[in-house]
């Protein structure tokens, strides 16, 4: 252990001065401390990935909001997890998001599916109508296999599926096609799951924020409870 | 002819660092396309996960995997100045050979290029396509001196011998025969040179932080990738200079210690690609790269690597990424290349144009590159200007040097009858100029007081014949087009003001604007890269200059 990681240091976070350790992020130290700051392409168990942008926060001195799951905390600064400038950029980011999906309703089958991106939708106001444009989302629903299912249509690029795969599961079954606005989530070869390097393991499920990826097995089990309730 | 095995294709590249693209191009070239076959083998060969080894090349516009669409398959310049050359209609015309558009392929002084396989043919019609040399910079009126273009119009000054004799590899001997390598960086720092690349960063500030990094082994990567529109500088110093920048990356070299080099040479500049491998290996012949390089004990070695179409892959952190064969996504700084460059370790990038002013600074000194630039500012800036002017060319300016003068005096002005409406700046990047604020100096602090900047030194000219609503359309297009679809701004922002531009978004102009100018504040304060932070100037100075153009626009 190196001796400068034991150490403890301050910064002041809204306001109020608190303690963090040498390597923190500021979204850890953050959420460590009760803030409650929005992401859409972050989970714990990944490296910080800095591409959805929703976790930005003001650092005194700094031109632009910073990413705060990719910026390492530093002693001495001033922190604001929250703004007026920062809560515009947030909403814009999501009114953004919720103009490349075709819907954000997520069927109710799928209660068992995150529903990050709605919750967070919700709670910003965020579905007007604006920035209406061309869907980015293309459903694979040729990929029949009982377990896993594909509805890209709800997807918002965040690559959590790519990298739990990787990162989590060393699987590599999928990744990254094409780029910009074109991007998708592809095996190799663009094919099919059970065609490829795919555990079925559920992991991509897991992680998924929107709903895009579904456990086909719970869906037909929530199925048949629903037609029982009848 | 027997083509080679998949094997010996790839065998002739892995033990060497960055193999990826070299092989995927080995392939490209042989096959026409990159069938599954030679995906299956390359990514076993390498140990890259198949499903990773695909995405990553179909990033690359460039890379085919479709045998319908071969690699020889011609590909129309469809860039913001060849578009004003009819490259549309060229386009249709080569329709039968399976003609596709790309970006700007770097050579808007001599409309319209088009690539097909190892050749790039310039011409504005399917009959008159003509492969052409790259063109001299102009001469300017003035007899200003010049630093990167002093030498460059000598004869034979692309070989090895016409470069020595008139001064080349001078400025390598003296730095490895007789400066430590902390000279060095004090002598460029002295001179005041910085990035010519677009960001300005101070190069000698860049170099000792390599040469400071203590992990080894380092290494120097000169950015040839030039995919900003409107910029042709680098392809004119390579095609006509390449020693000036081999020997500025072996002085980088030797001032930051790193023992390895790369060229990371754009795809659209196959004939720049056999300049720079026969003038490496002359080179290496002549003991100016390799083991002990002239005696002093230094060794370094470069290697020349070729992108596959992705502006992109100019961003230094994205080139790195694509240099290790990973998908080229900009990476997160901090950590900065200095420290956490190629493969993890301390690595320089550099500008062509930053390496070849770095190889006269050595030989000519600090104080005569200080001295070059007008009032206090030191040296200069190539240049590329194109569009609606007379004298299209890579003009090296001094910094301070008045746009007007650069514009009227050196390049003729508009066509006849015509007016310059506007200028981009940074190739696009900038947006664009107009008006009262044409009235200003070449250098950062000038232009960035009219809300723009210089970076790597692409203007494009268009006259009062022209729809700036159209232009922009087509710029944002690029970027939208480019953007490499990380992060959530850039990726959905570019698409979005693209609609705006091409009659999508509100009816009502209030609305239409709002829209507009929400998006290009987020993508400016949150995209994760320079692309997305700058995408939005061409919508903020489009409103900015032409309000009725836009308010036409909306309405129509
Ligand atoms: C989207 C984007 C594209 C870029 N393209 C290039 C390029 O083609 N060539 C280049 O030298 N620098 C390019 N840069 C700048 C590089 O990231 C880097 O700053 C430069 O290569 C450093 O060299 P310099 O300090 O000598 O200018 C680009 C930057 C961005 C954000
Ligand atoms: S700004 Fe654009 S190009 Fe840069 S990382 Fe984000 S999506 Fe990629």
């Amino acid at each position: 252990m190196s001796e400068q990681s034991s150490v403890t240091l301050t910064l002041t976070l809204d306001g109020k001065p608190v303690t963090f350790h040498e390597g923190e992020t500021l979204y850890e130290v953050a959420t460590r401390h009760g803030k409650a700051i929005p992401t859409l392409c972050y989970d714990p168990r990944l490296a910080a990935f800095g591409a959805c942008r929703m976790c930005v926060v003001e650092v005194e001195g700094a031109r632009t909001p910073v990413a705060s799951c990719t910026t390492v905390a530093a002693a001495g600064s001033n922190v604001s997890t929250t703004s007026e400038r920062i809560e515009k950029h947030r909403k814009t980011l999501l009114e953004l998001i919720a103009s490349e999906n075709p819907a954000l309703e997520v069927d109710p089958l799928r209660g068992y599916a995150s529903q990050e991106l709605a919750t967070l939708v919700d709670a910003y106001d965020a579905h007007t109508g604006r920035f209406a444009g061309e869907h980015s989302g293309r459903s694979k629903i040729e990929d029949d296999n009982p377990f896993i299912l594909r509805d890209y249509d709800l997807c918002i690029s965040c690559y959590r599926c790519v990298r739990v795969c990787a990162e989590q599961e060393g699987d590599y079954a999928i990744s990254i096609l094409n780029r910009g606005f074109h991007t998708r989530i592809a095996t190799e070869f663009d094919g099919l799951l059970r065609d490829s390097a795919c555990t079925f393991c559920g992991q991509c499920i897991q992680t998924c924020p929107t709903g895009a990826l579904a456990d086909r097995k719970a869906l037909r089990f929530a199925e048949m409870e629903m037609i029982a309730a009848d | 002819m027997t083509s080679s095995s998949n094997r010996a294709l790839i065998d002739q590249w892995i033990e060497e660092p960055a193999p990826l693209l070299p092989i995927l191009h080995a392939f490209h070239d042989r096959d026409g396309y990159l069938s599954e076959e030679a995906l299956r083998e390359i990514a076993k060969a390498l140990r890259i996960p198949l499903a990773d080894l695909y995405g990553t090349v179909t990033f690359y516009h460039h890379f085919s995997t479709d045998p319908d669409r071969p690699q020889t398959a011609p590909r129309v310049c469809t860039g913001p100045v060849c578009r004003l050359h009819g490259s549309q209609d060229l386009l249709d015309e080569l329709a039968d050979q399976g003609a596709t558009p790309m970006a700007c392929a770097g050579r808007c002084d001599e409309p319209t290029p088009v690539l097909s396989g190892h050749n790039v043919y310039i011409g504005q019609h399917a009959d008159a396509l003509e492969i052409a040399p790259s063109l001299l910079p102009p001469f300017n009126p003035g007899g200003v001196e010049e630093c990167v273009f002093s030498a460059i119009r000598e004869p034979g000054r692309a070989m090895l011998d016409g470069y020595r004799r008139t001064g080349g590899y001078e400025g390598l001997a003296q730095a490895v025969g007789a400066m430590a390598p902390a000279e060095v960086i004090e002598l460029v720092r002295e001179s005041g040179l910085a990035g010519r690349g677009g960001a300005g960063f101070p190069t000698a500030v860049k170099w000792a932080a390599v040469a400071d990094a203590e992990s080894e082994p380092k290494t120097i990567v000169c950015n040839a990738d030039e995919g900003e529109p409107g910029c042709f500088k680098d392809r004119a110093i390579l095609d006509h200079d390449p020693h000036a920048v081999i020997e500025g990356i072996a002085i980088a070299a030797y001032a930051t210690g790193a023992s390895r080099g790369f060229i990371y040479l754009r795809y659209e500049y196959p004939h720049t690609y056999s300049v720079l491998e026969r003038a490496i290996a002359e080179a290496y012949e002549a003991g100016y790269l390799g083991d002990d390089i002239l005696g002093s004990g230094f060794t370094f070695d470069l290697y020349l690597r070729r992108g596959a179409g992705a502006y992109i892959c100019g961003e230094e952190t994205s080139l790195l990424n694509s240099l290790e064969g990973k998908h080229p996504f900009p990476r997160n700084r901090p950590p900065y290349p200095v420290t956490h460059g190629f493969e993890d370790l301390p690595t320089a990038v550099n500008n062509v144009e930053t390496l070849a002013a770095a190889s006269h600074i050595l030989r000519k000194g600090a104080a005569w590159y200080q001295g070059l630039g007008l009032d206090d500012r030191a040296g200069t800036k190539v240049i590329s200007l194109s569009g609606d002017i007379q004298r299209p060319g890579n003009y090296e300016v001094p910094f301070g040097l008045p746009l007007k003068t650069l514009l009227y005096d050196w390049a003729g002005g508009p066509l006849p009858g015509r007016t310059i409406q506007a200028v981009t700046m940074a190739g696009l990047s900038g947006g664009f100029l107009a008006g009262d604020d044409l009235d200003v100096t070449l250098d950062e602090p000038g232009i960035r007081a009219k809300g723009s900047f210089l970076g790597a030194g692409g203007i494009m000219v268009f006259d009062d014949s022209r729809d700036m609503v159209d232009v922009a359309h087509n710029a944002m297009e690029f970027f939208a087009h480019e953007s490499c679809g990380k992060c959530f701004p850039c990726r959905i922002g570019t698409q979005r003001l693209t609609e705006r531009l091409n009659g999508g978004g509100p009816a009502d102009l209030d609305d239409w604007l709002t829209e507009v100018q929400d998006i290009g504040y987020t993508m400016k304060e949150l995209s994760a890269c320079g692309l997305g932070m700058a995408a939005p100037a061409i919508t903020d100075s489009l409103i900015r200059y032409f309000p009725e153009q836009v308010e036409g626009h909306v309405k129509a």
